[in-house]
């Protein structure tokens, strides 16, 4: 399977630059995009001086810089879950059922976003101009983004899954997981319960960011096992929803082309 | 037998809409909703090596069957059997054994073109590099793809693309090929081609060919088996010789006569005339071919005649409308 995700990979970013001037245009714009963001953060905490509940201007930061290379690994790696109800109620799934491979991974790894490489570049540049550059830091900061990539990706397919039953949940799909992304760019002491229990089940934003930043903060084992576990649950679940819509998938036939 | 279906049904529930906004509204609040049976008890079964036509009216359950027998779709009830394992719980076993194009639906790359779809094709299917390209080398010069291999999909004519489709579902050296509408909206020319190239595959790989198609030459010219299904049930299994000759028991006659046609026999209609030419049905389960020849003869100076039976068009719309 690794040798045919390296291939998919290969495959895809020779695919996005067939159209040069996009391909940078894209890249370049998803950049500039997210400096603008940083900007207002830096007059902010100009302004209040000190910190928000807790997060300083570098805590905020991580989280932009963890948020922006997670989403843009799981995006260069595994774009096309954001494609996943169009796929299924277009019936365009009769593709990947066909080949011998196991369906989700290849579903998922099929489709690059050429847009990701902008973020990508972002959270690696944003993570060395504001963190630590000690080597146990730097991994701490790669392995929690290949697990925001690999959660946030869970939590699409699961969304997205609920097409299978519903007949179309694209729109909900697409609004839970960008409030995931829009929620993880804030502090996470800023929000209080009832809606941090919402915050680490149904929309897991403490999952994939806030909790990695409170152990990249000041790293605690108990702390980082759970939500190792967590993570676990949410990836089973996924393959679990899209196992159980994959009996009610009902095809189609309207005209398709790969993309 | 490399196919086997048993007993075979598909249901699917659709939503009925009233029409117009009050329809939307009274849809949202109760909606109602119907079944459809897509299949329903279908049972055959295919031997290696056949080309099968599997053919029907528009919704008539053809694709869903295909769908169904390629592990697409879940039955509700039936047995499928390929090369003797379940496309559900064999799906990848069976995938490597089996090929299938979708007329309507592309396995290309649209942007890039085809040497990459089948070079990533040839991966997903674990073929090895030297592999791929002996694979692609036979399936150029066979499929006459050499010219536009490395032109990008979107640049290629219909034909062109589904020469190229075709070839991707064999990259892997499939037993069976399963070919839904592969020559939808061709023109004739390209038509033929790609039955010849279908015919030859068979031919020259003994892949087992089972093929959806509307269009009756394709049928005629390269099928030696034809099941017909409509509403969702099987109508005729049997060859295509078998079909055209015996399940229309009508001969057309087209005649050229030194004067005009005059004849009032029972069993014999008179489809066509014009001046001296005429083209007449005869119904076999009526009257016989040497009682009309003979009142021919005896009653004109017949200066050509031809015999012909029912075209297949003809044919196969007298089983979807029940005429047999």
């Amino acid at each position: 399977m690794w040798k045919l995700l390296k291939k998919y990979f290969v495959f895809n970013l020779s695919a996005g630059m067939e159209y040069r001037a996009s391909f940078l245009i894209q890249v370049f714009g998803m950049f500039l995009n997210n400096c603008a963001f940083i900007f207002f953060w830096m007059i902010l905490y100009k302004r209040i001086g000190g910190d928000i509940n807790g997060y300083g201007f570098s805590d905020v930061m991580f989280l932009w810089a963890l948020a922006a290379l997670g989403y843009g690994l799981a995006e260069v790696f595994m774009g096309n879950s954001r494609f996943i109800s169009s796929i299924i109620y277009k019936g365009e799934l009769d593709v990947y059922l066909l080949q011998p491979r196991a369906i989700l991974p290849n579903l998922v790894c099929s489709r690059m976003n050429t847009a990701g490489w902008g973020d990508v570049t972002y959270g690696i540049v944003l993570y060395f101009l504001t963190q630590s550059f000690e080597p146990h830091k730097v991994l701490m900061f790669l392995v929690f983004s290949i697990l925001m990539a690999v959660v946030f990706t869970a939590v699409r397919i699961i969304y997205h899954s609920l097409t299978f039953f519903l007949g179309n949940a694209e729109q909900f799909a697409g609004t839970i997981t960008e409030m995931v992304i829009m929620f993880i760019l804030y502090p996470g002491s800023i929000f209080s319960a009832p809606s941090t229990w919402i915050l680490h089940s149904v929309i897991p934003a403490a999952l994939v960011a806030w909790i990695p930043a409170e152990i990249f903060a000041s790293f605690d084992l108990k702390k980082l096992l759970v939500l190792l576990s967590a993570d676990v649950a949410i990836i089973i679940l996924s393959v679990v929803v899209f196992q159980a819509g994959l009996k009610k998938y009902s095809s189609g036939n309207r005209m398709g082309t790969r993309i | 037998m490399v196919l086997e279906v048993d007993g075979l049904s598909k249901t699917f529930k659709s939503r009925v809409k009233g029409s117009g906004f009050k329809g939307s509204l009274k849809n949202m609040f109760s909606p109602e909703y119907r079944s459809i049976e897509a299949v329903n008890d279908i049972s055959f079964s295919v031997e290696e090596g056949e080309i099968t036509a599997f053919i029907g009216p528009n919704g008539a359950g053809k694709s869903t069957t295909i769908k169904l027998i390629t592990g697409i779709l879940y039955p509700d009830e039936g047995r499928v059997s390929v090369l003797n394992m379940d496309p559900h719980k064999d799906r990848k076993k069976l995938a490597y054994r089996i090929g299938a194009v979708f007329g309507q639906k592309s396995q290309l790359w649209y942007h890039l073109p085809p040497s990459d779809s089948f070079d990533l094709l040839g991966s997903i299917y674990n073929l090895s590099a030297p592999e791929i390209k002996k694979r692609v080398a036979y399936l150029t010069q066979v499929f006459e793809i050499g010219p536009f291999l490395n032109q990008a999909v979107r640049k290629l004519s219909l034909g062109q693309r589904i020469r190229c489709e075709i070839a991707a579902s064999l990259i892997h050296s499939p037993e069976i090929l399963f070919l839904d509408e592969p020559t939808i909206g061709l023109d004739v020319v390209v038509k033929q081609r790609i039955r010849e190239l279908i015919t030859r595959i068979n031919q020259d790989s003994k892949v087992t060919v089972f093929l959806t198609s509307h269009d009756t030459c394709d049928i005629e010219k390269i099928c030696r088996r034809v099941i017909v299904i409509n509403k969702g049930q099987m109508v005729w299994d049997g060859s295509v010789k078998q079909m055209k000759y015996s399940l229309l028991n009508k001969r057309i006659i087209n005649v050229r006569l030194e004067e005009p046609v005059a004849l009032n026999m029972k069993g014999v209609e008179l489809l066509k005339e014009k001046g001296c030419s005429a083209k007449l049905e005869v119904d076999l389960t009526v009257t016989s071919m040497k009682k009309v020849m003979s009142a021919l003869v005896t009653r004109h100076n017949i200066s050509d005649i031809s015999i012909s039976t029912m075209p297949m068009d003809e044919v196969i719309s007298s089983i979807y409308e029940g005429g047999v």
